[in-house]
């Protein structure tokens, strides 16, 4: 291993891989199949779950962090391909005629999209297009003026409090500004939710805690308070805390905004990697162009209120819509006018 | 002349609604005092924060204001001879006026502007909102502790001011002017009957009340970031101390 990926090793976030990954890593010869029995017996030996394979190879310096990042890539890209999404298919969150407006300003006009079921959505658009009240709407922390916001069978705005309280308990949210806690402690944030919504034993909160910060590189951080964090690793503490409760759907807003592009990729790959260990629904707001498309199924353009397209992300990456282009090739020319 | 009527109905208009969506948000706070689960860590939390952390300042204002109240009642009372009546005069002051008036205020001050600030900076971080995705009905969890530890507190702080308001009377009364210590307890002993100290201790739990209403209501529909806040904060402690005295009025009135 050169002294290169030596450091890369020691600066970028490990992160546990799948199974399938470790039999990828076999297959593209970086690894012998004995290495990847005994490692495999080794985790079993320390109680480690299967799925801490990868990290326990890097660990042992059998294969480099971005060795066992490109394989887990791999896996997330064949499998986005052989499972694409039909349109309307299994939709878990739904929207019809959305319409929002503030100060007089419409915000979402007839908003009609759908987020399907187990795949990793992303919207995008322009700043102040209305993404992260399409996402508000999405928990029923806002209500439309107008339209119907639908989860699942259950209409958002028909049912009662309760009935919404256990709708909400499905979801995890990332804010854009992390909304961690200030009076607590980075554990005690991301341990809040369980604490507050399971009857998991303090024992239990705590591994998962300590592996969910883990996974986000805050491993040692736990008894720091947010201000004590720099904006970065405020973000991540509050996606370990968005990852702890293992919801069925998960939104994150802007989750690698502010991030340095080393940390911006393992977030990136920690998110493919939760995802194909969890199969959550997952709908991320990202500006990380074309970036983006890499690592989702589908993809959601938001514009003027509406969606201006909607498809698989590749299709939106070669969408000759003039909007679209304009917006992923950040041209200051277009039909996007700013002055 | 019409765009200054209409201006006139457009600000009544506001002050209803605020006051409607008030008192929604007390009735709402109030009925989640009887859901489950009781949350007894925070209640102590906010106790202690709002009852002992005002201690001090509870005690030092105390102290003065009995002792200011001696000094001008001996001068007064002294015109007419009487001043063997100090001792009652500063009880029945401290206790049916003084104290619960001036706890609330000092609370006010010191707990009631940081509970706004508190609350108001948890809403413009999203940290409300985060409490209401997690399924937490932030009501109960926020705002209903701090009600019910204002209920506890504020007559318990009263009844502390109203102790050491006292015996700062007695500290100008005896130590200073010479009064006997027995004509300035004896007084009082004769004079407070439990009326004036159920007066007191009504007072004190209504403005309680008023204080963490008024306070928790405007952090927690603060708007506008940090302006918002400085704004919510201001317009907090001086609701709820002009409400503290105009309760004040009509308790007194009715219970007189």
């Amino acid at each position: 291993m050169s002294d290169m990926n030596k450091m890369a090793t020691q600066t970028i976030p490990l992160k546990p891989a799948p199974l399938p990954v470790g039999q990828r890593l076999l297959e593209n010869g970086l690894i012998t199949a004995k290495q990847l029995e005994e490692t495999l017996v080794e985790c079993k030996r320390n109680n480690q779950e299967a799925y801490l394979i990868g990290r326990t190879l890097v660990e042992k310096g059998l294969i480099t962090q971005s060795e066992l990042l490109n394989c887990l890539f791999q896996q997330f890209t064949q499998e986005r391909a052989a499972h694409q999404v039909e349109p309307g298919v299994a939709a878990k969150i739904r929207f019809k005629g959305v319409e929002k407006s503030f100060d007089g300003r419409k915000v979402l006009d007839g908003l009609d999209l759908e987020i399907p079921a187990h795949k990793i959505t992303a919207i995008i658009g322009i700043s102040g297009g209305g993404k992260s009240v399409t996402l508000k709407h999405m928990v029923g922390l806002m209500e439309p003026d107008k339209g119907e916001v639908w989860v699942d069978d259950n209409r958002l705005g028909t049912i009662s409090r309760q009935q919404l309280n256990t709708i909400r308990k499905r979801f995890s949210l990332l804010f854009q500004g992390g909304a961690l806690f200030d009076s607590l402690t980075v554990s005690d944030n991301v341990a809040f939710p369980l604490r507050e919504t399971t009857d998991l034993s303090e024992a239990e909160i705590q591994q998962r805690v300590e592996r969910s910060l883990k996974d986000v590189n805050l491993a040692g951080m736990e008894q720091k308070y947010p201000d004590e964090l720099s904006g970065g690793m405020q973000k991540r503490a509050a996606l370990a805390r968005a990852l702890v409760i293992r919801p069925d759907i998960i939104l994150l807003d802007e989750p690698t905004a502010g991030l340095d592009p080393i940390i911006e990729k393992a977030i990136h790959y920690l998110i493919c990697d939760t995802f194909m260990r969890t199969r959550y629904t997952m709908v991320i707001i990202s500006h990380a162009v074309p970036a983006v498309f890499d690592w989702c199924h589908h993809v959601i353009v938001l514009h003027q209120g509406k969606v201006r397209a909607a498809g698989p992300s590749m299709d939106i990456r070669n969408s000759r819509d003039p909007v679209i282009r304009q917006f992923i090739n950040g041209d200051l020319d277009g039909p996007i006018q700013f002055i | 002349m019409s765009a200054f009527l209409q201006r006139i109905g457009q600000a009544s208009l506001i002050l209803i609604q605020e006051m409607g969506r008030m008192f929604l948000f007390l009735v709402s706070v109030l009925g989640t005092f009887f859901t489950l689960p009781i949350r007894g860590q925070n209640i102590l939390r906010q106790i202690h924060f709002i009852g002992i952390r005002s201690l001090f300042v509870i005690v030092l204002t105390a102290v003065f204001a009995g002792m200011v109240l001696a000094l001008q009642g001996y001068y007064t009372l002294s015109k007419f001879g009487s001043e063997a009546l100090l001792g009652q005069a500063v009880a029945l002051s401290m206790i049916r006026e003084l104290g619960p008036v001036l706890a609330g205020l000092m609370v006010t001050g010191r707990a009631g502007s940081a509970l706004t600030a508190e609350l108001g900076i948890m809403r413009i971080r999203e940290q409300i909102d985060a409490l209401e995705v997690m399924g937490i009905h932030p009501l109960k969890f926020l705002v209903s502790p701090r009600l019910q530890a204002g209920l506890i507190v504020l007559p318990l702080l009263t009844v502390i001011f109203d102790v050491i308001g006292i015996m700062g009377g007695y500290l100008v009364a005896v130590q200073l002017l010479g009064m006997s210590a027995g004509t300035y307890f004896g007084g009082i002993e004769t004079a407070v009957v439990m009326h004036d100290i159920y007066t007191g201790l009504i007072k004190a739990l209504s403005f309680g009340l008023i204080i963490t209403w008024v306070c928790t209501y405007k952090g927690y529909y603060t708007q506008r970031g940090a302006e918002g806040v400085s704004q919510a904060t201001t317009s907090a402690v001086v609701l709820s101390s002009v409400l503290v005295l105009v309760c004040d009025y009509f308790i007194t009135s009715i219970m007189l």
